[in-house]
Parts: C-alpha cells; sequence; structure tokens
C-alpha cells in the first residue's frame, strides 16, 4: 500500500502525459474532478486544525482501507519540501491550494497517477480523475468508482435542493468540474480564439489559459470546463463540454488545413526555427520554450517534422517548469540558472543518440 | 488598492472566484461587491423581510435611502449556528464555512445559485445511494401519513392502525440509520 514519495517526484511522465488515447494531436487530457464534503464538519476554511486532523483521519483510513485495484500511496502536505509540493502542483496531481499550511491538506495518489483524492483542499475531498487524450466518459466513471466507496462509507453533506453541498457555491451540485486540455496553436495563430472564447462562454463553457494567468495561454494550451455545476445531470454536463470539444477540434483541424494551403512556407518557416531554438538555444526562457514546443508540436502534427515523440513533448512540458529544472539539477536555482539549465534539458532530450529531428523535404511536391 | 469595478472608490472587499482548483481574486469596494455578478442582490427583486418592514415603518428618514443600508444589516447579520459565518460575511469571501450554512442561508441561495447557474438552483445531478434509500424511505413515510389522515377522516379506523403501524416500522428503519437519517 505505502508507496515512497521520491517515485512520485522523481517520474516526470505521469498518467496522463502519455500521448495516446483520442484526438490526442488536440487534447492533450481530460480531468474529472468531484468535489465532496462531510456533514457535521466546517469546511477546510473554518476548520479548527483538530477538525481538519479528524476528517483527514476518516477519508484516509476508508481510501487506504478500501480501495484495492491499484496501490495507493497517502501523503501528507506537512511531511513535504517546498521543491516536493512544487512539482506535484506542475504535474498537476495536486493544486496550489492543497499546500496551504493552514489546512492539514493531504493526498492520497494511484500508482499510475491518473487517480488523486486531495483531502482538506477547498473541500473536504476532491476526487481528481486525469486522463491522457479526449476521455470523458472513462475520467467520470473513474471518479465515481472512487465517489461510490466514499459515500457508502462516509456521511456525506448533500442536501435533496441543493445537492453535493461545497465550500464554494460555484461547485454546489454536482461538485463536477470537467475539463478538457487542448493545444490550439492555429485558432491561436489565427487569432480566432479571441472570438471564440466569449461566444463559449454564453453556452456555460468556460476556456481559458492552462499555464499562467487570464486568458492568455501560454504555449497556446488551453482548458475547456463547465461552468454550471447545478440544474444539470453529469452525463448532460459532459455531453456539452464534449459538443464544444468536438467543435473546437474540427475547428482547430480546418484552421491548420487552412495555414497549410495558404501560407505553407511562412508556417513551415516558424515551425523549423522554433525546432533550432529548442535544439540549439544555450538560454531558454519558459514563455519561449512554451512557444517553440507549441510550434515543434504542430510540426510532428501536421507530419514536417520527424524524430519527435509526442510523449517527449508531453514530458518537456511539465520539465521545463521551475521546480522539475531545480530537482533536475538537484539544487535551488536562480531565474538565469533556470534558463541555462533549461536549454540544456531541452538539447539532451531532443538530441537523442545525437541524431538530430529531421525535418521533412518540403519540395518533394 | 482601488476597486478593479468602477476604478473610483477604494478596494476593501476581496471576492475569491475559484474554478477548478485555482481560485482569482477580485479587489472591489463594498458598494461594487454588493452589486457584482456573483453576488447581485437588486433590494426590489427580494421580499421585504420583518426588519426591512420594519424599518421602513420605525426607522424614519427617506425610505428609499434606508432600505438598502437596512437590507444590508438585517440579512448580513444572519448567522450560521454552525461555524457562525454571516450571510454579509459569506457575500464577502464568496465561500461557505460548513454545510449549515445552505440550511441557515436557504431562503437566499436560489438568488445567488441562479446567478452563478444560468438561472438554475435545483440539483438533478447524482445522489449518493445511502441518501437515496433513506430519502425514499422518508417519501414512503409522508405518503402512508396522508393515507392514515384520509383513512381517519372516513371513519376507517382498522385501516388507519394497520397504516399507523406500517410508518412507525419504517420510522424505527429511519432511527437505525443514526445520525444518517437526518436528512432534512
Amino acid at each position: 500500500m505505502r508507496m515512497s514519495i521520491e517515485k512520485f517526484i522523481q517520474r516526470a511522465v505521469t498518467g496522463w502525459m502519455i500521448g495516446e488515447g483520442e484526438y490526442s494531436d488536440i487534447v492533450m487530457a481530460t480531468r474529472v474532478r468531484l468535489a465532496r464534503n462531510l456533514r457535521g464538519y466546517s469546511f477546510p476554511i473554518a476548520a479548527t486544525e483538530a477538525e481538519a486532523l479528524a476528517t483527514d483521519k476518516m477519508i484516509a483510513g476508508v481510501l487506504l482501507d478500501k480501495m484495492c485495484q491499484q496501490e495507493y500511496a497517502y501523503i501528507r502536505m506537512s511531511n513535504l519540501s517546498r521543491l516536493d509540493k512544487e512539482i506535484l502542483v506542475e504535474k498537476h496531481l495536486i493544486s496550489p491550494q492543497l499546500t496551504n499550511p493552514k489546512r492539514q491538506g493531504a493526498v492520497v495518489l494511484s500508482e499510475d497517477e491518473t487517480v488523486s483524492i486531495m483531502i482538506n483542499e477547498e473541500d473536504h475531498i476532491r476526487i481528481q480523475c486525469i486522463f491522457p487524450g479526449l476521455q470523458l466518459e472513462e475520467a467520470l466513471k473513474q471518479a465515481n468508482e472512487v465517489d461510490n466507496i466514499l459515500e457508502k462509507e462516509l456521511p456525506y453533506a448533500f442536501d435533496e435542493q441543493f445537492g453535493y453541498l461545497t465550500s464554494c457555491p460555484s461547485n454546489t451540485g454536482t461538485g463536477m468540474r470537467a475539463s478538457v486540455m487542448m493545444h490550439l496553436p492555429a485558432l491561436t495563430m489565427t487569432k480566432q480564439m479571441n472570438k471564440i472564447m466569449p461566444a463559449i462562454s454564453r453556452l456555460g463553457i468556460v476556456v481559458r489559459g492552462s499555464y499562467g494567468e487570464g486568458s492568455k495561454a501560454l504555449g497556446n494550451v488551453y482548458q475547456v470546463s463547465n461552468q454550471v455545476t447545478l440544474g444539470k445531470t453529469e452525463e448532460e454536463i459532459l455531453e456539452e463540454l464534449s459538443n464544444v470539444t468536438a467543435r473546437l477540434i474540427a475547428h482547430e483541424r480546418q484552421a491548420r488545413k487552412n495555414l497549410l494551403e495558404k501560407s505553407r512556407t511562412a508556417l513551415e518557416d516558424r515551425l523549423y526555427r522554433s525546432l533550432g531554438t529548442l535544439v540549439y538555444a544555450r538560454l531558454l526562457q519558459s514563455g519561449e520554450a512554451a512557444k517553440c514546443l507549441s510550434d515543434v508540436r504542430l510540426g510532428v502534427d501536421l507530419g514536417l517534422i520527424e524524430g519527435v515523440d509526442v510523449s517527449i513533448m508531453n514530458e518537456l512540458m511539465i520539465f521545463m517548469q521551475p521546480g522539475f529544472l531545480q530537482q533536475y539539477a538537484n539544487s535551488e536555482l536562480t531565474q538565469e540558472e533556470r534558463d541555462i539549465f533549461r536549454a540544456k534539458l531541452f538539447r539532451e532530450r531532443l538530441l537523442i543518440d545525437d541524431v538530430l529531428p529531421s525535418t521533412k523535404k518540403t519540395t518533394e511536391e | 488598492m482601488i476597486c478593479e469595478n468602477c476604478k473610483e472608490r477604494p478596494a476593501s472587499v476581496v471576492i475569491t472566484k475559484g474554478y477548478m482548483g485555482e481560485s482569482m481574486d477580485h479587489h472591489l469596494c463594498e458598494k461594487c461587491a454588493f452589486q457584482s455578478e456573483a453576488f447581485n442582490f437588486s433590494p426590489n427583486e427580494e421580499p421585504l423581510s420583518i426588519q426591512q418592514f420594519l424599518a421602513h415603518w420605525f426607522g424614519g428618514g427617506d425610505p428609499l435611502q434606508a432600505q438598502p443600508k437596512k437590507q444590508q444589516t438585517g440579512v448580513g447579520q444572519l448567522e450560521c449556528p454552525g461555524c457562525h459565518l454571516t450571510f454579509g460575511k459569506f457575500l464577502e469571501i464568496g465561500k461557505f464555512g460548513c454545510p449549515t450554512c445552505y440550511d441557515t442561508f436557504h431562503e437566499r441561495l436560489p438568488h445567488v445559485f441562479g446567478k452563478l447557474h444560468n438561472g438554475q438552483s435545483k440539483h438533478t445531478g447524482k445522489i449518493p445511494a445511502s441518501f437515496n434509500e433513506l430519502y425514499l424511505i422518508k417519501r414512503k413515510v409522508e405518503e402512508i401519513r396522508l393515507n392514515m389522515q384520509k383513512a381517519v377522516e372516513e371513519e376507517r379506523f382498522e385501516d388507519a392502525a394497520v397504516l399507523r403501524d406500517e410508518a412507525n416500522q419504517l420510522r424505527q428503519r429511519l432511527e437505525c440509520g443514526g445520525e444518517d437519517a437526518d436528512v432534512d
């Protein structure tokens, strides 16, 4: 049952990063999160330390006792170093909120890192399942399995009218947030995202940058998720999200096709320059790395660039973040040291066996 | 810091909106916070509370001016017995303190949820299995009680006695469920 935390910290490739699953050229990962709370206990925001420890004990007890499909590890935030916590956040296995030292945060993580159950985050329980590619139903099914185990043993805070009671009123009802992580470089390049985002928000679906603040999407990676959690069933919410996702995929495919047809040389120039930057740069800032990585990924998807594995690009996306870099370097790094290290990391990962990723001859047609 | 919305008055309220485990803080002045998208309460839409009603008659001064103020103090001071969060504080922080808050602020919540969830305030999704079972028993007890009343009115006392025994049995089952049975 017990696994060492080192395993989760050192592995860069996590369950959702394998680069498989449906539509994996555009949809990188699917996440479903269920928020649950226990009746008779204050939410973590208002709980005393004793109360938080009591809820932690109850929840972790049930999880470690009843979940036997695969191995799970129980990790208390107070036992982790700052860097360890940062790495778990960078892998999307925990949220930044869980690391709040005032709360007795803990996480129960599955061996393959696709299931994480956060204890005493904003809610007592947050069941999170991350799957590679587009797998909304599968992720919900997995989350429901954990939920069904917990609901048998624990007194859930549930109300006939309002459904699952959560600390934030924006989660009340199903307590479910489903989200799809999408790589939309062509829609971004052609400035269509600015028009699409407000239109989608009217459907009760939110689109925002997956990394970084606000609508700025670092590396053209967007998070598409449901906003409404009340008045709709889980299945209805997933269907709506799935419809929007399908439309975004179709738009992105069309935009890629148009770019190739109308400005092939300009596109190739941009993508190859980015590949060059990643392979030869000696100083790589995170913003530039994310942009170039997005270009190379597009190049691979379009069949223009060969010899770069999708899973390596996914891995680099996680690895290029500050926490991982410092783990890799085995020391604290200043900003400039990080940029040097990041450049070194990209060179090493992209130049496996000293073979340059190749670009297809473009004069063939 | 100046209010993000009106950019005039100083910001005194932080509204935290949470999505996907991330949260965004909005620094607003009291006026804008009260009128903000998340927690928009138009005084005109609210039925007059007793306090407001009394304030209108006994508060003196200009009722149109007095009303919003009284509303804030009256409703805002409604306090949850579970965690001592007031409704005013709930609007300020945008978070409930415990499950009991939902009961305490029950009447106000459809408005809050309506704003947040496209006009919806009734859950239609998953129901915990344990809750479902108890809920069904409760509904059955209620049904029997109505039938029993009818039987008494129609002077079918033997039927009523059978129904009473049936209801008592179910009630016992509810009580055996311990605390879990209390789903009100």
